[in-house]
């Protein structure tokens, strides 16, 4: 279940963030950066927190620059509507 | 109209487009429409997608898989502004050639009155240059190489790669202006290697997208600074401009509908192939000079010789000034070129017809031998004016 998220400074690192979460098979959903998180990129992705070491390992591999990644409690809420 | 129309501008601007690019941008248009890294609905993130897509296929076509430092411009014009505006300031140096559009020298000429100091490198009548004289004219100053990959009036290719390999050896940004060369000829730079080179780019020429798109592929050790500031969807909790790339160099909302006809154009070109292009662009010049060399009255310039030069070419009659040519072949052939000067008085003094200029043939992929051919019966025809 996804019960976290990944902030990023620009929009073209989501986009690159997004393809390799994908050509991994992570769940992930892009959503509207949360505001009482980060104030950068309008975009963020959710994730499922306990894959967050890896999914770190892989950024780092795959050089894909990002802010921040959180546990995010509302991530769960998003889960049961997608 | 445009049935029997014969299109020699393509230096300008190319037409025809692939049908793709059309269906490109209305796809854009239609389906997708949002706003490119600003809102977080489905509509955004598409246009975002898209924008991230255009910049793998222009990464692909320039062998640069840094698509960080690939920046979009609404033109090549835009990008050679950036370049020389970040990495030149008063006191400094640059090298140049003397066949170099004006999109190069207006901003150089601005910056020389502010006390930048210009070495210009002899280029030759066929539009050659010696490359030693670009190293022998490196000094502590020098701050920047610029040079056009083929001259825009004579077409001449330049030796490039071993410009890259002497700037980088001294490790001095290298800009090259790929306006004439990217969608045409390979631009054989690997920047993963010449970190200090720049390749910058037009859509709307031979790489057969739509006008109002452009950029530049940055090497890894040169550092650029915008010369527009503003909104960039990141780190909009500050009043102060985001300092890492593509956003940096990209204020303001991208020209998305363009973009999406850049990415259909430039997957074109993928899909057939530089080579083919270039043998296609190649044969038609070798024709139209061996018909057009064999014509009394008509003086061709530059080097003549297609294996070294892109698929434009430079001439004059001797019976009539270039601007009368360029309106009989509009009015009474339909071959649609370019007279004059072609914004680069420098090349056409270099080869003697400043400030007259020559009339200018520019082929595309899409030109056929037959539209060549029809050419050189113009030609003849003209060529019998008294």
């Amino acid at each position: 279940m996804m019960s976290g998220v990944i902030t990023f400074y620009s929009s073209q690192q989501v986009m690159k963030a997004e393809k390799i979460l994908k050509k991994y098979n992570y769940e992930e959903l892009l959503i509207p950066g949360p505001r009482e998180i980060s104030p950068n990129c309008g975009v963020a992705i959710c994730f499922d927190y306990n894959k967050a070491e890896e999914i770190k390992e892989l950024f780092k591999k795959e050089k894909i620059l990002y802010e921040n990644i959180y546990y995010y409690p509302e991530a769960k809420k998003i889960s049961k509507w997608f | 109209m445009k049935e029997n129309i014969v299109y020699f501008d393509n230096s300008a601007t190319s037409w025809p487009k692939p049908k793709e690019v059309l269906e490109s941008i209305k796809y854009f248009i239609d389906e997708i429409g949002g706003s490119p890294g600003r809102s977080g609905h489905r509509m955004s993130i598409e246009a975002s997608r898209l924008v991230e897509e255009t910049r793998e296929v222009i990464g692909e076509f320039f062998n640069y898989d840094d698509t960080s430092r690939i920046v979009f411009t609404k033109n090549i014009t835009e990008a050679l502004n950036v370049c020389i505006f970040s990495l030149l300031k008063p006191g400094d140096h640059v090298i140049t050639s003397s066949i170099e559009h004006n999109s190069v020298m207006r901003p150089l000429r601005f910056l020389e009155k502010k006390g930048l100091d210009i070495s210009t490198i002899y280029c030759s009548p066929k539009g050659d240059i010696n490359v030693s004289d670009i190293e022998k004219n490196i000094n502590n100053n020098t701050k920047l190489v610029i040079l056009t990959h083929a001259s825009n009036v004579l077409g001449t290719i330049l030796p490039i790669e071993k410009v890259a390999e002497i700037t980088y050896k001294y490790k001095i940004p290298f800009v090259i202006d790929c306006a004439q060369t990217a969608g045409s000829i390979p631009v054989n730079i690997n920047l993963k290697k010449y970190k200090n080179c720049i390749i910058t780019f037009t859509g709307h020429k031979s790489m057969l997208g739509p006008t109002g798109t452009g950029g530049m592929c940055i090497g890894e050790d040169v550092e650029l600074m915008p010369i527009i500031f503003g909104g960039t969807g990141s780190k909009s909790d500050k009043d102060i401009q985001p300092d890492f790339l593509p956003d940096y160099l990209e204020s303001g909302t991208l020209n998305v509908m363009g973009l999406a006809g850049l990415k259909a154009a430039v997957s074109y070109l993928l899909k057939i192939g530089l080579n083919n292009i270039r043998n296609h662009e190649k044969l038609l010049l070798s024709k139209f000079i061996e018909g057009a060399s064999e014509i009394k009255n008509v003086i061709i310039y530059g080097s003549k010789d297609p294996e070294t030069q892109v698929g434009l070419i430079s001439f004059n009659f001797k019976n009539i000034n270039s601007s009368t040519a360029g309106l009989i072949l509009d009015k009474k052939y339909s071959i649609m070129c370019r007279i004059g000067l072609h914004c680069n008085p420098n090349a056409h003094k270099v080869i003697g017809t400043f400030p007259e200029g020559t009339i200018r043939f520019s082929f595309s992929y899409f030109n056929s031998l037959e539209e060549i051919n029809y050419s050189i019966n113009a030609l003849n025809e003209m060529s019998k004016i008294k």
